[in-house]
């Protein structure tokens, strides 16, 4: 009696359906070839890249060991940073009330790398060797000086709560390219050089105000990769196909009956999940790996739930059409015990790191694939408690870091932007958080000031009310 | 999640009205700047000309009257009424000059050929200017002529035949009494609940049982729950330590108020202001708690004036929103763009909100961030505590009382245990690698040469110890950690209530192919059995398995200066032969300093060879039963009531009892709103940067709205504000009051836009209505029951949800209502549908947040467990009762709420949240199918099912109507018989597969029930939760 295709199309071309999967998986599933839809304005631009893996460093990784260091502070080593360098710059409570500030070098040579001969320190060889592929942009700043602002800050836009995070902003405005799986995949780890590291939150990868089918899936480790993935024990997946037919044949009744389209949409989130059951279970089955897999990502990647089976995992996702992936590693917050927690910490990232843009590129997946390589802020180049002493470290430092980019149209053996002498302030090119997000949706081919959600009066953006411009420098 | 099509930036949205206005046809329809020109100016001009004085071009405003005829800098009006020809406005807009036309192509805005039509039609109808219609306090609309009774509907069918549209017939019985059931209680009806308003004939039946619904107390519980997401409700302080806080008082109280149908005026003022009132009662302190569940950090480096800066924010965007219906934030930075809410006027009302004693920093190990007060729940009743008081004696008599057979089986466990305590027993000493810590100097903790790890001093902290496991080392059974008397003879650091002695409060090892420096919880090697050399009374070697940090395992006081040792024997026997690296992590974050001095880690073989199993127990236990002494015979039955698996059901329900009691009788924490003695000055904040302060600023309220008098001798307080917010005359917060009611019933406001009642948000569907309605709620004394006893008895909201296609594409979102509502059901009812249904329910009301199943610790991988004093960093799941509560005190952990309840759409509780999205996602599926709590739901259901006589189909039936309220028809029927005799088929040759389905959930199944046809039961109950119909309220 009720031709609910019809009613469904129409429902989602009144732009009802923008709270709901059903809606608009039904509309792609029945516009399959179906052009009607003119380009959205907001995807004018050409996307350079498909995908997004976002490698996150959480805790504040220190640009001045690894990226930002100079013969200039091993020189200065010891001496009071000037005043005037200084200047006005809030510090946190936790060395506010220190009496001096006394410049620490890096822990360990840093030396320049590549062509453009980016800074690049010792402790992570096998970033100086991808050197030629990566970009490293040394003029990242942000007004925030603390984990949580700070954090929230770089993934959600805005130091308020609230907000949606990039990864659902991507889920949102471009959807998924695969009905196995999210478009938006978080995978987290916990660092050797600080732990635990400072605190997560759902709301970095959470969906805030759009709907809550763009927040990031969660992918573990062990058993139930997804949560609730597997059946019950004691039910098959032979009986489960029965299962779902039985309730899809009863469902589709109901939805005639009533003229409900909510029902039929539920339908296909309920096949999808029995597509999960298989999908999830092949995704994270590295038995058909070569060695020479997990010999390129380290001996850490044959154990789950490292942040090397991570970055594994993140190029296995790529392949399967995973839109974005997001790595959180936590550790990297550094206030004590610098010499120690860093090396540490590096051991755990670079090899994998390196290992996903090799591994990418010998696939001809680095194209279209764009990798973020940063966390929430820097670190002070002053010492932290008692200058070179074993529980010495820095503390965060919001006005200058350091982050890499490479593929998705990023230009690889280019360093962008300069700090001062002291890595303090920004020098030259100066790329605020908001300028990085601007860039990432850019190579997405999507205009950042065009991807809007309005929610309570606002026009809402990835990249807030504030101007921000892609750094067109870095770009292809 | 996963829609492959390009759906966003819906822009180009039109409100329903504009869509009917061009295309209705024939009819000539008066466009109004207020429903339909106004949004359009707001959203692509206000930003350049509008309130915002900084930000406004060419001086030129067009949100008022006197910014459209006078115009800007050329001092010319922008538009000649009658004429859009002659009117700059209209010039501008279609331009073809990229300089000249509006709005400039670099702001990404433009205007559809619709928009452009209904501004032309506008200026030529004669460009009549509105003042924004939420500003304006409302006057009681006439009645529209009809012959329907209650006022709701005249109104509702006024619009109805303008559009030539009709009413949707009335739902059947069946479908009413659900939806009148689940929309008042947030529960389902029981069959016998159907039955009885099936079979009650008379007139007012659905009015009596409307009553009925009403007077339940689960009625406050339902009402309470956007009210909780509103204010932002949670049980920790979030940001990024997100430790646990008491928050729960002001819930019961919620609960309470709305149960007693407390007047919502002075429900707001209490929570606004309950501290203000004359000699205020501590329930009226507990209220206004509404404005201290914003977020509070104590994280370190942060800066404790911001921080106060953040709380103010929060308040006042929460008062605005979930009252006001006005969004504030803008006016933190600058004056707001679209509304006329200047900058200046937000620190007015910031400052009604900056005047208490609170901190930058606190909340930190569990205590209250400051002010706090120390009450009693308001919910409880001398009832309620006398009846749970004999229900504790009973469930004391309970567990007190012989159960001979498993008592008998569990001896036969204790002896085997006894025969086979250190069967093969073998200690495998490791090489240790490295230890590692989070804090303070690494050297703190170190690897000694004589293989043990030796730390400095006492530590609140985490260790993590890496071992390298001999070769040939094989199967290994468990781990064993020895302590050594070091610190000048004593085994620990322990200060004053544990000299020399510490506190382990968990201890997590994790094998691996490598040396992993850390653990990884995800692939953790889970242990049972734990025992130790001795113990301190309190702080058995078992509760290592419970992560609190408060407790754990001890060694005894007197035994501090001896060797001790704890072993955890794993599940399952590990073969080391391809993980030869053991990284184990010991917690000590009791406080104190209460951490170990030396240790080293070794791997058992066999049998541990330590048993908690008291002497006196071994030997009585040995004896022939009949050669026990009475002494004896009443020891070993004392032990077994105490420890065995066997009892502990029995033992989580004197605890959870007595826990219930000490809700409903002792103090608790709770915090409130004060004012300090030395209130802070609150000053204009340049950009809303704290540090960046300039004019002072009093306590006031915008001036667009009716104006409040400043008493001479003081100034303005919360008081004031309050009841100037609930004044007749007072445009907003009725409308945005009964708005939220109706949203509540009807799935979306009149309003679509509940906390956004400003020039940005939607016109109302029905502007009369909700004048209407919000005028009457005020004359009833704001009356909340009866305000919904009036929509849920109109004929708009008994109508079928049943549409057409004809209805679906003419008003997709029901807007004009002519068909009764239709939503998912939320992410609480949901999980209490299922609870309700089966019988598992828990119907207590109120007390502190409960813990029911979550999947494994999801709390401890994102936490700063092992690091940090405050609470809540590891999850630690309850037992019996508490398992099966409703899920509006399922504990609210901010930076990750109930995996089960954000799948469904419930937020995160960060914010205020007023309207909750309704997605359709296959995480979603998942849950229903394979969360415990379903399973073991589906389970019971299926236990009630199979306790009763029936045929297979009697049975179906039953099932479907108690899932669905309703009996199923001949097809669907047909569909469940073949099921049913699938899954019987499929467990019948497989009897292992049925016990471990059955298995699933905490409740014990009824073990005389045939296992297969209990678990193929199991499944068709799963099925029917899962159906569409079971979380939809139609």
């Amino acid at each position: 009696m009720t031709d609910l295709p019809t009613m469904l199309n129409r429902r989602a071309f009144l732009g009802t359906a923008g709270n709901s999967f059903g809606a608009a998986a039904l509309t792609a599933m029945m516009a399959k070839g179906d052009n009607s839809t003119s380009p959205h304005p907001a995807f004018q631009l050409a996307p350079k890249a498909k995908h997004v893996i976002y490698m996150f460093q959480s805790g504040g990784p220190s640009h001045i060991d690894l990226f930002d260091g100079s013969p200039f502070l091993i020189k200065n080593h010891g001496k009071h940073l000037p005043p005037e360098v200084k200047g006005e710059q809030r510090v946190t409570g936790m060395t506010a009330g220190m009496k001096n500030f006394p410049v620490a070098k890096p822990v360990a040579p840093i030396r320049q790398c590549g062509p453009a001969g980016a800074w690049i320190s010792d402790l992570l060889p096998w970033t100086q060797k991808i050197a030629d592929k990566i970009c490293v942009v040394r003029s990242m700043n942000t007004e925030a000086i603390n984990h949580d602002p700070a954090i929230t800050f770089i993934n959600t836009g805005t130091m308020q709560l609230g907000k949606a995070s990039l990864g659902a902003w991507l889920s949102y405005g471009l959807g998924s390219e695969t009905e196995n799986f999210p478009a938006y995949m978080v995978m987290l780890s916990q660092g050797t050089g600080k732990n635990p590291g400072q605190p997560i939150y759902s709301r970095l990868w959470g969906s805030g105000f759009l709907p809550s089918e763009h927040q990031g899936v969660l992918l573990r480790a062990g058993a139930d990769p997804v949560l609730y993935l597997d059946n019950p024990p004691g039910v098959k997946r032979s009986q489960r196909r029965g299962q779902l037919d039985d309730l899809a044949r009863l469902n589709q009744a109901f939805a005639q009956q009533t003229g409900d389209p909510e029902t039929l949409a539920r339908i296909q989130a309920y096949e999808m999940s029995y597509r999960m059951q298989a999908s999830v279970p092949e995704l994270t089955d590295l038995s058909k790996e070569p060695d020479s897999t997990f010999d390129l990502y380290g001996p850490e990647s044959r154990k789950p739930g490292t942040y090397a089976a991570n970055c594994l995992m993140a190029r296995r996702l790529v392949e399967r059409g995973v839109r974005c992936v997001q790595l959180f590693h936590r550790g990297w917050d550094q206030h004590i015990a610098l010499q120690s927690q860093l090396p540490r910490q590096c051991q755990d990232t670079d090899q994998p790191s390196a290992a996903l843009i090799l591994d990418l590129e010998k696939r001809g997946l680095l194209d279209e694939t764009l990798v973020i390589w940063g966390g929430e802020f820097g670190r002070t180049v002053y010492q932290q408690g008692q200058l070179d002493s074993s529980g010495a470290g820095r503390d965060h430092h919001g006005r200058a870091f350091s982050i890499w980019m490479a593929g998705g149209g990023i230009k690889g053996g280019i360093t962008h932007g300069e700090t001062d002498d002291y890595c303090w302030s920004v020098a030259k090119d100066p790329v605020h958080i908001r300028d990085l997000n601007a860039t990432i949706l850019h190579q997405l081919g999507i205009d950042h000031n065009r991807l809007i959600f309005p929610y309570r009066g606002l026009d809402e953006k990835i990249t807030g009310v504030e101007p921000a411009h892609p750094v067109k420098e870095i770009l292809t | 999640m996963f829609a492959s099509g390009r759906k966003f930036m819906n822009w180009e949205r039109l409100p329903i009205f504009l869509l009917l206005t061009l295309t209705s046809q024939g009819e000539s329809s008066e466009v109004r700047f207020n429903r339909d020109i106004q949004p359009i100016l707001a959203r692509n001009c206000f930003a350049c000309h509008g309130p915002d004085e900084q930000e406004r071009k060419a001086k030129l405003r067009l949100d008022t009257a006197d910014g459209l005829l006078t115009g800007g800098t050329s001092k010319e009006p922008v538009i000649q009424a009658g004429n859009p020809e002659e009117s700059l406005l209209w010039e501008r807009l279609v331009s073809d000059d990229p300089d000249e036309i509006m709005p400039p192509p670099d702001s990404h805005k433009e205007l559809s050929t619709g928009e452009k039509t209904l501004i032309e039609e506008w200026i030529r109808q004669g460009a009549r200017y509105e003042g924004h219609w939420s500003f304006v306090t409302p006057t009681l609309p006439t009645l529209p002529a009809g012959k329907e009774e209650n006022p709701i509907d005249r109104f509702v069918a006024s619009r109805l035949t303008k559009e030539s549209l009709t009413f949707s017939p009335e739902a059947d019985r069946r479908t009413l009494a659900r939806r009148l059931h689940l929309d008042l209680t947030g529960l389902p009806p029981s069959k016998q609940q159907i039955a009885n308003f099936l079979s009650d004939r008379t007139a007012d039946a659905y009015e009596n049982l409307v009553t009925r619904l009403l007077n339940s107390p689960h009625f406050g519980e339902q009402l309470a729950l956007p009210w909780l997401d509103a204010s932002r409700y949670a049980d920790t302080n979030g940001y990024s330590i997100d430790g646990g806080r008491d928050a729960w008082l002001w819930r019961d109280w919620v609960i309470k108020a709305f149960n007693e149908n407390m007047p919502y005026d002075q429900f707001l003022t209490e929570q606004l202001a309950g501290d203000l009132l004359e000699k205020p009662s501590n329930s009226q302190l507990i209220a206004t708690a509404y404005n201290r569940h914003h977020s509070v950090t104590h994280e370190g480096g942060t800066i404790g004036e911001e921080n106060l800066v953040n709380y103010v924010v929060d308040r006042v965007k929460t008062t605005g929103e979930s009252i006001m219906g006005l969004t504030t934030g803008c006016g933190q930075c600058h004056d707001h763009k679209y509304d006329p809410l200047k900058q200046v006027e937000y620190y007015k009302l910031f400052a009604f909100f900056n005047t208490l004693d609170d901190r930058g920093h606190d909340g930190d190990s569990g205590v209250n961030p400051r002010p706090f007060i120390q009450t009693r729940t308001p919910l409880a009743t001398e009832l309620e505590v006398a009846s749970v008081k004999k229900e504790l004696e009973r469930a004391e008599r309970e567990l007190a009382s012989p159960d001979p057979t498993s008592q008998a089986k569990w001896e036969e466990g204790v002896l085997h245990e006894l025969e086979h305590i250190g069967r093969g027993f073998q200690l495998i000493p490791l090489d240790h690698l490295t230890a590692t810590l989070p804090n303070g100097d690494p050297n703190r903790i170190q690897v000694k040469n004589d293989e043990s790890v030796e730390a400095a001093g006492g530590d609140f902290s985490a260790y993590n110890v890496c071992c390298k496991i001999p070769e040939g080392a094989g199967v290994v059974t468990g781990l064993r950690v020895m302590f050594e008397p070091a610190n000048n003879g004593k085994i620990g650091f322990g200060g004053k209530s544990m000299p020399g002695g510490f506190v382990m409060s968990t201890i997590t090892p994790c094998f691996n192919p490598f040396p992993a420096k850390n653990i990884d919880l995800n692939t953790a090697t889970p242990y049972e059995r734990v025992t130790a050399s001795s113990f301190k009374p309190g702080f058995r070697p078992e509760f290592v398995h419970d992560t609190s940090r408060r407790t754990g395992w001890a060694p005894a006081l007197s035994d501090v200066d001896k060797q001790q040792h704890l072993t955890i024997t794993f599940q399952e026997p590990v073969d080391t032969a391809n993980q030869p690296y053991l990284t184990t992590e010991l917690v000590f974050n009791y406080g104190e300093g209460a951490s170990p001095k030396k240790f080293r880690l070794a791997l058992i073989k066999g049998a541990d060879d330590t048993s908690m199993l008291p002497e006196s127990l071994r030997e009585a236990i040995t004896l022939a039963p009949e050669d026990r002494t009475s002494g004896q015979i009443e020891f070993i039955r004392d032990y077994f009531n105490a420890h065995s698996s066997a009892k502990s059901p029995a033992r989580h329900h004197v605890s959870n009892l007595k826990k219930r009691l000490e809700a409903l009788t002792a103090n608790h924490r709770i915090m409130v709103m004060n004012t300090s003695q030395k209130p802070r000055v609150t000053h204009v904040l340049e950009r809303g940067f704290y540090a960046d302060k300039r004019q002072a600023v009093k306590p006031g309220v915008p001036a667009f709205l009716p104006p409040l008098e400043v008493p001479a001798d003081r100034d303005l307080n919360r008081l004031d504000l309050a009841r100037w917010l609930v004044r007749s005359d007072h445009p907003l917060t009725s409308r945005v009051a009964v708005n939220r009611f109706w949203q509540m019933l009807f799935g979306r406001g009149i309003v679509k836009t509940s906390a956004d009642f400003g020039t940005q948000g939607e016109w109302p569907s029905h502007p009369e209505l909700l004048d209407w309605l919000a005028l009457t709620f005020q004359s009833s004394g704001w009356n909340v029951k009866d305000l919904i006893r009036r929509i849920v008895t109109s004929r708009t909201y008994r109508q079928s949800s049943n549409t057409t296609t004809e209805l679906l594409e003419r008003d997709p979102l029901n807007e004009l209502l002519a068909r009764g509502p239709r939503f998912r059901l939320s992410a609480e009812m949901i999980r209490d549908h299922a609870l309700a249904t089966s019988g598992l329910l828990v119907r207590r009301i109120g007390g502190p947040s409960v813990k029911p199943y979550h999947p494994g610790d999801l709390w401890r991988q994102i936490s700063h467990y092992g690091s940090t004093p405050a609470t809540s960093q590891t999850y630690v799941q309850d037992h019996g009762e508490n398992l099966y509560r409703r899920s509006i005190y399922t504990y609210w952990k901010r930076t990750l709420p109930p995996p089960g309840m954000a799948a469904f759409d419930a937020p995160n509780r960060e914010a205020c949240v007023t309207e909750r999205g309704v997605t359709n996602t296959p995480l979603q599926a998942f849950i229903l199918m394979n969360d415990p709590q379903y399973v073991e739901a589906s389970r019971v259901l299926a236990q009630h099912l199979l306790s009763e006589e029936g045929s297979d189909q009697k049975r179906l039936q039953r099932a479907f109507e108690h899932v669905t309220s309703r009996l199923p028809d001949q097809e669907e029927l047909e569909v469940l018989k073949i099921a049913i005799a699938r899954e019987r088929a499929r467990y019948h040759s497989d009897i292992s597969g049925a016990q471990n389905l059955l298995a699933v959930g905490e409740s014990l199944p009824d073990p005389t029930l045939p296992a297969a046809e209990h678990a193929a039961w199991t499944n068709i109950c799963g099925l029917l939760l899962n159906l569409s119909e079971s979380v939809t309220r139609r």
